[in-house]
């Protein structure tokens, strides 16, 4: 009992920290995705509209396009980033020369700030005084201008992505590598087993935890990429790369829409959770699946 | 006057001079004995006559008065969502804050700032023995309660959105010749749109053939950022005859059919003009904005363009910063027939009279010390300096000022232009919902500039937005 005591006790700074940097912060938003409040209407006090926001929500073309834009953009850059960070992975399970300086200069990007992100890749592809449309124009005849074509500001996006975060993807897979047991794939290989057969029937169910974790982690920060994007092309070009989170700082800053901008935020929030879950629910079942594989054996 | 008589004025003159500025002196440390040791917080845009308030007026003020002054410069959109967050929430974390021409109407409307005027009232022991309203130019009105007459901002820069040209291509001898081969006419700054087209479509051409980084026009196209709502809604439209952003102030309407402008024919041929202008612009032009367009002018990377005038003195005089230096000519804007004469009647406008002023928010927990800042910044002695780092004047005296007229040679006249024909130009249209207004139609303008609408389109479509937007916010009714 009295160690009980002391554990909450211990833990009550922590808890009631969440609590106010978590739980009421959210419980405030709940309650102002009610009200019709913005700051410079001509009422500027908050109005109670019930559900009036969510039913706005459904119908706005910019917000559906921007979820949209959103999970166009989490899907490829994610998808692309467990792509490489597991052949990176793979790359450092193996012996090679200047190993160590390549795994320190791989993993620097991670140590940006997003916002010096935006910022460094602005400054790399703005047209007319960045050298990558440069070089592309005068090596390739590409015109690149990220200020104008809606394709290449997205997939420069996805680009900038991939390029941060794949590092953080290819450290949890090389320890998600290295801490797999020898022996399923040394019998595999005497069982004459090829190089597919060993990644789709062994490695591969074996990493699939930590690949799923990978992902739940990747997932919930491209949902709710906003600086870095801010940076270099600020939502543009049109609304082109105008994704979730930038979308709804432009209606709760700039528009001062605090009502329908907190609705936008929980309708997000809601997505987020859903994504992360049905993960989840592949992770946890996944791991039912290996137990009950192993009682049968 | 001989040497004699100078010598014998300067003997006199000196003491007098020197008297004032003792009991100038005098006056800052008295008032702020009360308050020496205190730190006043301030937020801004970074730009020159705000980073001369952080190197040099700031310093200068604690050295007068003991009263610290942290000033915070930071991006035009930090700056508003920091202070508009502070001043909502009443956390009180700025002592005075940056208060753009264009923003002024909402902050009244919502009560956020301390009458300058009352306070002065109220504490006749602060008020500055050399600090006077009536000393700035009209710009100062914009800070004006309407009602009362009381200011709300003591003005801290002003100037005109101009059209600057290179006069080294435009008087070169066979440019002219060139130019008048091809479209019947002398190549001159121009005073219509077919002609800024023209020397636009004439230099573009002329960088292409003689392989130079150089176009025919800058435009502030950014196609993610309002700066290009505001050159198309501020400097252009106008220019077109389309003023108040097309909204009619009676009933808050954008679109024709309500009475509004917003896609009127004539808001419709200016974003065509303007937009068409891209096929002559540096390919920075869409990514562009107001600091963009003024480093891609300094850098020789184009023959003209609308530039705010704040940037128009380094432009023209700083090597470090400017390739052409000495090559700067200033000019007014081409304008739609008719324009000129309704501006000069008082009945329109042909661009945009920028600038800002520092404001106390209610929610500052140092008002007083504030309120000697405010009027530090706003004396005569300082303003001459001030002009000459940041191109900005707030009061007619500072045009008189020798360092200021030196400048005024060098910049081809622009603090002439400002005086002159500053009364063409107006702020922006006193609505309270300004940001709200412009986030709600700027994503057409950038569609428009992407060509994924026609300018018609886009207008259209921004005229429907901007009435469903007022209509949300409650201003317009039905």
């Amino acid at each position: 009992m009295r160690s009980s005591r002391v554990g909450w006790l211990l833990l009550a700074p922590t808890i009631i920290i969440l609590i106010m940097v978590g739980l009421v912060p959210f419980l405030y938003i709940l309650v102002v995705g009610f009200f019709d409040w913005n700051a410079f209407a001509a009422n500027p006090t908050p109005q109670f509209a019930g559900v009036e926001n969510y039913r706005r929500l459904v119908f706005d073309p910019a917000f559906l396009k921007s979820i949209s834009l959103t999970l166009q953009f989490t899907f490829y850059a994610v998808g692309s980033e467990l792509i490489l960070g597991y052949l990176l992975a793979q790359l450092l399970m193996r012996d090679f020369p200047f190993k160590g300086l390549f795994r320190t200069i791989h993993t620097l990007p991670l140590l940006v700030a997003p916002i010096a992100v935006g910022a460094t890749w602005r400054l790399l592809c703005i047209p007319g005084l960045g050298p990558v449309p440069y070089y592309l124009e005068r090596w390739f005849d590409i015109q690149y201008r990220i200020g104008a074509s809606v394709d290449q500001a997205f997939w420069t996006t996805v680009v900038m992505d991939i390029w941060h975060w794949t590092p953080l993807v290819t450290l949890t897979m090389l320890a998600g590598l290295s801490s797999l047991p020898k022996e399923p794939l040394e019998q595999a290989q005497v069982d004459g087993a090829n190089k597919y057969q060993l990644f789709w029937y062994i490695i591969l169910p074996m990493l699939k935890p930590v690949i799923l974790t990978t992902v739940f982690i990747r997932l919930m920060d491209a949902l709710r990429t906003v600086d870095e994007v801010w940076m270099l092309t600020g939502g543009g070009p049109g609304t082109a790369t105008r994704y979730i989170g930038l979308h709804i700082w432009r209606v709760v800053f700039p528009k001062t829409d605090y009502g329908y901008g907190a609705a936008m935020s929980l309708l997000t929030l809601y997505l987020t959770l859903v994504l992360c879950w049905l993960l989840y629910v592949a992770m946890v079942q996944q791991r039912t699946g290996s137990i009950g594989n192993g009682g049968s054996k | 006057m001989n040497l004699r008589g100078q010598i014998w004025l300067g003997c006199l003159a000196t003491p007098l001079v020197l008297a004032g500025s003792a009991g100038a002196q005098d006056f800052w440390s008295e008032a702020a004995q009360p308050y020496e040791g205190v730190t006043i917080r301030g937020v801004s845009e970074s730009t020159p006559p705000s980073n001369y308030v952080k190197d040099v007026l700031a310093p200068q003020f604690e050295e007068a008065t003991g009263i610290a002054v942290e000033f915070e410069v930071t991006s035009w959109d930090q700056m508003y969502d920091k202070a508009i967050k502070d001043m909502e929430a009443g956390t009180g974390i700025y002592d005075f804050v940056y208060i753009e021409q264009d923003i002024i109407y909402s902050y009244l409307a919502r009560d956020f700032l301390v009458d300058i005027t009352a306070a002065l009232d109220e504490t006749p022991d602060l008020k500055a023995p050399n600090f006077d309203t009536d000393a700035f130019t009209s710009f100062i009105d914009y800070f004006k309660d309407p009602e009362t007459g009381d200011v709300y901002g003591v003005p801290m820069e002003a100037f005109v959105k101009v059209y600057l040209y290179r006069t080294d291509l435009f008087e070169d001898a066979d440019n002219q010749a060139a130019f008048s081969e091809q479209y019947g006419y002398d190549l001159a700054p121009a005073t219509t749109f077919e002609q800024y087209r023209d020397i636009a479509e004439f230099f573009t051409d002329y960088g292409e053939t003689n392989d130079l980084e150089l176009w025919g026009t800058t435009v502030q196209a950014s196609s993610g950022h309002p700066a290009s709502f505001y050159e198309l809604f501020e400097s252009i439209m106008p220019s077109f005859g389309v003023y108040n952003w097309g909204v009619n102030m009676d009933n808050w309407a954008a679109s024709v059919e309500n009475g509004g402008t917003m896609n009127s024919d004539e808001a419709k041929a200016a974003l065509e003009f303007w937009v068409g202008l891209l096929e002559f612009a540096p390919p920075e032009a869409t990514s562009s904005t107001w600091d963009e367009v003024a480093a891609s002018f300094a850098a020789g990377r184009a023959a003209q363009g609308w530039v705010y005038g704040e940037n128009a003195a380094w432009i023209a005089t700083d090597p470090e910063r400017s390739s052409i230096v000495g090559n700067v000519g200033v000019t007014l804007p081409p304008t739609a027939e008719g324009v000129m004469d309704a501006a000069a009647a008082g009945e329109g406008y042909i661009g945009y009279y920028d600038g800002g002023a520092f404001g106390i928010p209610h929610s500052s927990k140092n008002q007083e010390a504030a309120l000697l800042w405010l009027e530090y910044i706003g004396q005569p002695e300082v303003q001459a300096d001030w002009a000459v780092a940041g191109a900005r004047i707030v009061m007619d005296s500072t045009y008189d000022d020798p360092k200021v007229q030196a400048q005024n040679e060098k910049v081809d006249g622009y603090y002439t232009l400002m005086r002159e024909d500053g009364p063409l130009f107006a702020g922006a249209p006193p609505f309270p919902f300004h940001s709200q207004l412009r986030e709600a139609v700027a994503p057409f303008v950038y569609q428009a500039i992407i060509g994924e609408l026609s300018p018609s389109d886009a207008l259209d479509q921004g005229a429907a937005a901007a009435e469903a937007e007022l209509t949300q916010l409650g201003y317009r009714k039905g």
